[in-house]
């Protein structure tokens, strides 16, 4: 697997598509791994998707004291092993992103895992599949780039230049998920 | 041919135990390609796959996509039967159920004529489907009174393309070329939660410098990434349009040689057009002047534009206007048949492009034909195998036929996949209908709110248990196709059709043994008429990605750009729209102070009679609710969660408060999936538009009222 979870906020329209899809991940007990959230509803529409950073040194698997929380050769952090996790819910305070949740019933944590049956076929994790505006994709690392590149492109085209004040709005806000 | 269609290099997930079978959404008019997980072994359905390879929606979905398998073998489908005894419901035979229907419709026909019975059709179903319940009502039942839930839909932008252009297909351009354009004028659409992935194209579109102007009372998910939201007051798209085409006019924005060549009435057009200077367009519509001089001069211009709209537009008294004004619009530019460029109204339903083609509307015939045309009527007849004096005289729309109900006219009515219990405008009365009727059938795979009323009950199979095609918002014709064996004891609609045909002693008519024979029939049904399918075959549609129509024959390839060289009016010219400023039926007063708009949410489709049962869908969007405002809230006291009663000239109801600035000040939305105490609609208002009949169900005058305490019902 050489591929990015390449997030692009502002393109999402809030459907909630990819959350549906996650439950449909065979490996994923039905249970959402992602989420999506308005930035403020009484202000705007619009809201963004999150989903696990894939960290090359996660917070989450960093606070494990069991050590349950273990990193494929792709790079993918996994759900806490069962029969090791203890339950002590350490990673879901430590996550920076609020991505590990805890199944109380079951007494597990579980998380993204970027559909790890599809995606180490290279095929894409759910969310990424069905997301109708790409603010989630999966794609090449030289793709990303381009993406990245393309945007201060376009701003360069329209005649914008950023001003005190508004340079946020042309950083690109969006990060990859390096698997690699 | 295989049930599993993926083009060479494209990777699926496919585990060992099951097949993948390649299909369509069941819902809105994008059709999203998509897989359906079954096992192999027991047949079960196990869940969905992404259809990458599919060239409109390339594998995305939306959340009822993903969900919809759940609905398949959901454990609210109706199994058996169900006759109405001593007001419940009671698990019965087909033998039982069709004697008792044979009984009723022969008893009510000979007491008061052929007419007694009627027929409501839908359009979430195939194209062989759809066109047999045209002929079911006409010729196994013989009655005039036929008409469908497409009526609340598509019918004013049917209306107002037959006027402009001649025929009604609801793109004049395939959506796969939507990346190339350079601008989208978009009224009344909020696509980003009512065809969801159609969004995909815009952003391409986007990224590559496209502008987008979006013209609604909110900022809707798709206003929100629009470069000019245009803010509207409803009901006002007429002033807005004329408006446009004002400034184009004055600024020289017109092709002119294209309209002089191709369009009548330009004349008239630039005298009507006068005197909606943008003062007096801003007047009309609450729009401020300098966003409507913005939208004009990015529309002006844009070398390849694409003009759409959707129900925003058309669902008012003003419905069929407002579809040939914006239209007009982009006659002016002279972009019609040509690349990336264009005319589209987003299809609601599934098949609300092919199934409002083929006979199920009061006046029209496979092909687009024309009941009240001699010709047509020979032709069908022959086709049917029926004398042409046999053939009924055209009847009334939709919801003129709960007047017919009232009236004592209708005696019986059989529902066929739809629920206007819910989505018809003042329910209340639609209620009262179903109350009066002395025999009402519904078919159906889950026991909707109309199917309460029923008699008689039929269970009818779900999208995935036959086949057939539809035809998506592009006009192109795609294969569904069957994925399990029939849930329970239910049957196809058609072999509904077909059984009680042969009980009103017509089944020589409906002798079918499988789908194929309905559509060879169908075809050579629409040759020659304005949507003519005669060249599509389901082998075509496999090797093609789908036909467009018109595809007159087999060696055809179909015709994804309309009217690249002439429209198909009389004298090949398109008609450019000369209307006058007019009120909607009704307007703010003092008694009624605010505007209620109503619309759907992406987590639900049409009635909510499927959406409403799935787990993921109803975590997101349970309930009804209004959204309003704070400006306007704070009038009122109200705060986020409060309990607001709305009052129209119709009805009343009580919903929860969500408080959002995405919207205009003096309006408010209530979203339409429920049904019962939850239904807006027994609030809109049936103002019907004089030439589509369509209801004004976007537009009327509301009061509120702040409720201390209130329990919600239940929303199944
Ligand atoms: S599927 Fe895409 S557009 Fe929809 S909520 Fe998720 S990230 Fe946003
Ligand atoms: S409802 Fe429409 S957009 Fe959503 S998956 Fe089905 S066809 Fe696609």
């Amino acid at each position: 697997m050489n591929k990015i979870m390449y997030l692009e906020f502002e393109r999402c329209i809030g459907c909630r598509s990819c959350q549906a899809a996650c439950r449909e991940c065979g490996d994923h007990d039905a249970k959402e791994r992602n989420y999506v959230e308005y930035v403020d509803f009484m202000e705007s529409r619009q809201t963004y998707p999150m989903l696990c950073m894939q960290c090359k040194d996660p917070a989450c698997a960093r606070v494990c004291p069991a050590n349950a929380i273990q990193i494929t050769e792709e790079g993918v952090v996994l759900s806490a092993m069962e029969e090791k996790c203890i339950g002590c819910r350490n990673c879901t305070f430590g996550c920076p992103f609020g991505i590990p949740k805890f199944d109380f019933e079951e007494n597990k944590m579980y998380k993204c895992d970027m559909c790890y049956d599809r995606s180490k076929h290279d095929i894409a994790p759910m969310c990424a599949s069905v997301c109708p505006s790409d603010a989630i994709r999966f794609i090449d690392y030289d793709e990303m780039m381009q993406l990245r590149r393309k945007r201060t492109q376009m701003n360069l085209i329209e005649g914008k230049k950023p001003q005190e004040g508004n340079k946020w709005e042309y950083v690109p806000e969006f990060f990859g998920v390096y698997s690699d | 041919m295989s049930d599993f269609v993926a083009k060479k290099g494209v990777k699926n997930l496919q585990h060992k135990d099951e097949k993948l079978i390649t299909t369509h959404c069941c819902y809105c008019g994008m059709q999203c390609g998509m897989h359906i997980r079954v096992h192999k072994r027991t047949g079960e359905v196990r869940g969905v796959e992404p259809r990458y390879d599919w060239p409109v929606t390339m594998g995305k979905m939306c959340p009822k996509g993903v969900t919809a398998y759940q609905t398949i073998e959901h454990e609210d489908r109706i199994k058996k039967p169900l006759i109405k005894k001593n007001g419940k419901f009671v698990e019965a035979s087909w033998e039982e159920a069709l004697d008792l229907i044979e009984k009723n419709y022969k008893g009510l026909q000979s007491k008061y004529g052929k007419d007694a019975l009627s027929v409501f059709g839908g359009v979430s179903m195939t194209n062989e489907k759809c066109y047999l319940v045209g002929k079911y009502a006409r010729v196994a039942l013989g009655t005039r009174y036929i008409d469908y839930n497409g009526r609340f839909c598509m019918s004013s932008a049917a209306g107002g393309f037959i006027r402009t252009f001649g025929v009604d297909r609801g793109s004049t351009l395939p959506w796969t070329e939507l990346e190339h354009s350079d601008c989208f004028f978009m009224a009344g659409s909020n696509t980003a939660e009512c065809h969801p992935t159609s969004i995909q194209w815009f952003w391409k579109a986007k990224d590559k410098g496209a502008k987008m102007i979006v013209v609604d009372p909110r900022e809707t998910p798709t206003a929100r990434v629009a470069d000019v939201h245009l803010d509207l007051k409803p009901g006002t798209d007429s002033a807005l349009a004329n408006g446009m085409m004002h400034i184009l006019v004055k600024e020289g924005y017109v092709d002119e040689a294209y309209v002089q060549e191709r369009c009548n009435n330009y004349e008239q057009l630039k005298e009507q057009v006068a005197h909606f200077t943008p003062e007096y367009t801003s007047e009309k519509t609450g729009i401020s002047i300098e966003k409507i001089l913005k939208a004009a001069h990015i529309f002006g211009r844009s070398k390849r534009s694409v003009v759409m709209f959707a129900r925003g537009v058309e669902q008012q008294s003003k419905g069929v206007d407002n579809v040939a004004l914006y239209s007009s619009m982009s006659l002016l530019k002279g972009h019609i048949g040509k690349f990336a460029s264009g005319v589209a109204t987003f299809t609601g339903q599934g098949n609300g492009q092919g199934g409002r083609e083929h006979g199920q509307k009061s006046d029209l015939l496979p092909g687009y034909r024309k009941l009240t045309d001699p010709e047509a009527v020979k032709y069908i007849s022959s086709v049917w195998g029926i004398d042409p004096e046999e053939m009924p005289k055209p009847g009334v729309s939709a919801y003129e036929m709960f007047d017919e109900i009232q009236k004592g006219n209708i005696r019986a009515m059989h529902v066929i996949c739809s629920n206007p219990a819910v989505s018809a405008p003042n329910t209340e009365y639609i209620w009262d209908g179903f109350k009066k009727l002395d025999f009402l059938v519904v078919s159906d795979f889950f026991l909707s709110e109309t199917a309460e009323y029923a008699d008689v009950v039929l269970p009818a199979t779900s999208w995935a248990e036959d086949e057939g095609t539809t035809t998506n918002i592009e006009g192109r014709v795609i294969r569904i196709r069957k994925v399990r064996e029939p849930y329970g004891d239910s049957k196809t609609d058609w072999q509904i059709m077909s059984e009680i045909a042969k009980r009103m002693g017509k089944e020589k008519h409906f002798d079918y043994k499988n789908v194929s024979e309905i559509f060879e029939e169908f075809r050579l049904a629409t040759k020659g008429g304005k949507a003519d399918y005669y060249g599509v075959t389901y082998d075509k549609i496999d090797e093609q990605d789908g036909v467009f129509w018109p595809c007159p024959s087999e060696d055809h390839p179909g015709t994804p750009t309309m009217f690249k060289e002439r429209f198909a009016t009389e004298d090949g010219k398109a008609n450019l729209a000369i209307v006058d400023w007019r009120e909607p039926g009704e307007i703010p007063t003092e008694d009624y102070p605010h505007i209620l708009t109503t619309g759907r949410v992406v987590y639900h489709y049409l009635s909510g009679n499927q959406t409403r049962r799935v787990n993921f869908l109803m975590e997101q969007c349970p309930l009804p609710y209004v959204e309003m405002h704070p400006e306007l809230a704070s009038q009122y006291n109200f705060q986020d969660g409060d309990f607001c009663k709305l009052t129209t000239r119709r009805s009343s109801m009580t919903v929860e408060v969500k408080l959002t600035k995405a919207i205009r000040e003096d309006t408010v939305f209530i979203p339409y999936h429920w049904g019962k105490e939850l239904s807006v609609n027994q609030l809109t208002n049936p103002c019907l538009d004089p030439i589509s009949r369509m209801p004004e169900f976007k537009v009327c005058a509301v009061k509120l009222q702040k409720i201390a305490e209130y329990e919600m019902p239940s929303p199944i």
